[in-house]
């Protein structure tokens, strides 16, 4: 190994790569893109307050007060809808997802069940809604969830079963701070990977690698003078990605040293694979077709954007044998429940498949035309 | 021991095969040091293939080739620091300016005392020289590749198809460097398909054809042994000179131009060419008479004609 070279070729490829804006853009900006408008959707959501649609149809005291209750709950913000028009078609005309609807006779009704203590009387609330909608049936849950504990006030009796909550973790956490670990992991993947095809495909069809066998550069000089800059660029990406979430979204994550540990076996595990996928295929086109076609089911079926345990248990297994699960995993467990022992099983597997790839990726690697 | 001195490069029946096709069939030859050394064939030939095995790139089928002494399949790490490459379409960086470029072929070989100024000056990119890569033309591309290829001071420097794709001015550009690496004494390996270029910058000229060299000499000795004979040209001919010519027992070849082209073997056909045409009653605007030149050497030997390679294609030759 030659510090010379390496040294040489480092200082190419980061000139290369700042004077090239588009490539900037893609590395450093749009994860920084992605967070911010991620991270300001979720944010939202977390504390979401859902609008509602109520048309009054009884028009009474009883009935205003069930709206009220409702608006009390702090989950909903209410809109009245005239008793005049057709729910329904109000709903469709003006892309209402959920019109909630209190009957005529709603006050009848509750008069003869506490007046006559009858159990069996009960009112109906009708909910027009529109199942095509993302989030409607979130919103019924809520409502459910609201009215069940309007009843409850309504029986007088204090509820049976009540429930206390205990966090695992020491502090309350947010969705922005499960979503900076996996955008930290997908941008450096991204990147390596890419980074890697590009160098070694598009290098080799411009015919500058046939160029370099002819000067005393060796495979080792050139490898790992690629892998200390994706290397670089990595640590820089992330260290924007960390200030961005910081500074606008004040995330409570925590920095330790095994971050720098998954971003170096994210690398790794990515150079490598590149290295991999431009040796079996030749053309930088279809080298990069073959990474976006292993980066994508990665990138949604890894944990990066939601938790694993959202999906069907099939595809759950699935995600375990993806390589970016164990670094969205390990990020985690360093960076959000600070569990030292799970980063370390996280390590150890992303570790293996790391130096497997990158060992592989290595010997497959050539600089010459002929013994790739 | 003479010849080991004598000799830059060695080749000796030389075979390269890709599955059954023969892409170099037994050849053998030999470059004198500061010998400037031309292998001149269309696409296809075999020349890149011939000058890849020489630099270390590829690995023969059979035969053996000694580079300064060291056996080419054997001694890469050896023989690569003291040769330089200009690769056929030579490309580099797209945002690394001229002197940057310089350097870092420089670094490679961790050669700290070269002269990157000096190499900037010989190859004529001073002007140049804080412009990147991508945005150089075709001939400033290449003679930037040929500065990359002293960046060593080598003792053995290969060019590969150093002015195709390249337009004529640019061409002559490339030539006049490549003149002065010859005045400088530099062992020199051209691959070419132009014979022009071959005739203006090599000393021995080696013909290529299908994997196999017809012919080897210095291009006015293979003129001399191959081309005993003068080609006579009437330009803007009358038709009716062709039957003329050709009553008197002379073969007429008419060219896209409205000449004709006529094979003589003695100074006397001119006169009497000139005389049938004349009591014919036919005309023609003007003459030459010459002695015929490597392309029609090649085209004798070959049997094909040379054509330019659309600009920036790469073949193996």
């Amino acid at each position: 190994m030659n510090l010379q070279v390496v040294g040489a070729n480092l200082v190419v490829s980061i000139k290369s790569f700042y004077r090239d804006k588009t490539v900037v853009f893609f590395r450093i900006a749009f994860p920084v893109i992605l967070i911010l408008v991620f991270g300001t959707i979720f944010m939202e959501r977390d504390n979401e307050i859902f609008d509602l649609y109520v048309q009054d149809l009884d028009q009474t005291e009883s009935s205003a007060q069930i709206v009220k209750a409702i608006g009390l709950s702090g989950r909903f913000k209410i809109t009245h809808v005239s008793p005049d028009v057709n729910a329904a078609q109000y709903a469709k005309d003006n892309k209402r997802n959920l019109v909630l609807v209190i009957p005529k006779g709603s006050e009848a009704s509750l008069m003869h069940r506490m007046g006559l203590n009858d159990p069996d009387t009960f009112v109906s609330l009708t909910q027009i809604y529109d199942p095509s909608s993302f989030g409607v049936s979130t919103k019924i849950q809520v409502l459910h969830m609201v009215l069940a504990g309007i009843n409850q006030k309504m029986s007088g009796k204090p509820p049976f079963i009540k429930t206390a909550e205990i966090s695992i973790l020491t502090k309350k956490y947010r969705f922005i701070e499960f979503f900076v670990p996996g955008i930290i992991a997908m941008a450096v993947m991204t990147a390596s990977l890419y980074g890697s095809v590009n160098v070694n495909a598009e290098l080799r069809q411009k015919g500058v690698i046939r160029k370099l066998s002819t000067t005393p550069i060796t495979r080792t000089d050139w490898i790992l003078s690629n892998v200390l800059y994706q290397f670089i660029l990595a640590v820089i990406s992330t260290i924007v990605m960390l200030l961005v979430s910081y500074s606008v979204f004040k995330v409570s994550l925590e920095i330790n040293a095994w971050m720098l540990v998954f971003v170096a076996l994210d690398v790794f595990a990515f150079v490598g694979l590149g290295m991999i996928l431009t040796s079996v295929a030749k053309e930088a086109e279809s080298a990069a077709a073959a990474a976006d076609a292993l980066m994508f089911p990665m990138m949604f079926l890894s944990g990066t954007f939601f938790p694993v345990e959202m999906m069907p248990e099939f595809l759950q297994t699935f995600a375990k044998v993806l390589p970016l699960y164990y670094v969205n995993e390990g990020l985690r467990a360093s960076m959000v429940s600070v569990d030292h022992m799970a980063a370390l099983r996280y390590a150890a597997a992303i570790g293996v498949f790391a130096a497997v790839v990158f060992i592989l990726g290595m010997r497959i690697t050539s600089l010459s035309e002929e013994v790739t | 021991m003479s010849k080991e001195t004598e000799y830059a490069i060695e080749v000796e029946r030389l075979t390269k095969r890709y599955g059954e096709l023969p892409a170099v069939n037994d050849i053998s030859f030999t470059v004198r040091k500061g010998e400037v050394f031309a292998f001149l064939g269309v696409n296809g030939a075999g020349k890149t293939t011939t000058v890849e095995i020489i630099e270390t790139i590829r690995t023969p089928t059979s035969g053996k080739v000694s580079l300064l002494e060291m056996d080419a399949t054997k001694r890469k790490r050896d023989i690569v620091p003291r040769i330089g490459v200009l690769p056929q379409g030579f490309n580099s960086f797209d945002r690394i300016t001229v002197r940057e470029t310089i350097q870092y072929y420089s670094r490679l070989f961790s050669c700290r005392n070269s002269d990157i100024d000096g190499l900037i000056e010989l190859v004529d990119l001073k002007e140049k020289a804080k412009v990147q890569f991508k945005d150089l033309s075709g001939g400033l591309k290449q003679r930037l590749g040929i500065a990359v290829a002293l960046v060593n001071d080598p003792e053995v420097v290969f060019l590969d198809e150093p002015t195709t794709g390249l337009d004529p001015r640019s061409r002559r550009e490339v030539w006049e460097v490549l003149l002065g690496l010859k005045n400088k004494g530099k062992t020199v390996f051209l691959t070419t398909h132009y014979m022009e270029e071959a005739e203006l910058l090599a000393d021995r000229v080696a013909i290529i054809a299908k994997g196999k060299i017809i012919a080897m000499d210095s291009p006015a000795k293979l003129i001399e042994d191959n081309a005993n004979y003068m080609i006579l040209t009437l330009q803007s001919v009358e038709e009716s000179a062709s039957g003329i010519i050709r009553k008197i027992g002379f073969e007429p070849v008419h060219d896209t131009h409205r000449n004709i082209k006529v094979r003589l073997e003695h100074t006397d056909d001119v006169q009497k060419i000139l005389h049938a045409i004349k009591d014919g009653g036919a005309s023609f605007l003007g003459l030459d008479v010459r002695k015929p030149n490597l392309e029609e050497v090649f085209l004798k030997l070959t049997g094909e004609t040379l054509q330019e390679n659309p600009a920036g294609e790469r073949g193996a030759g």
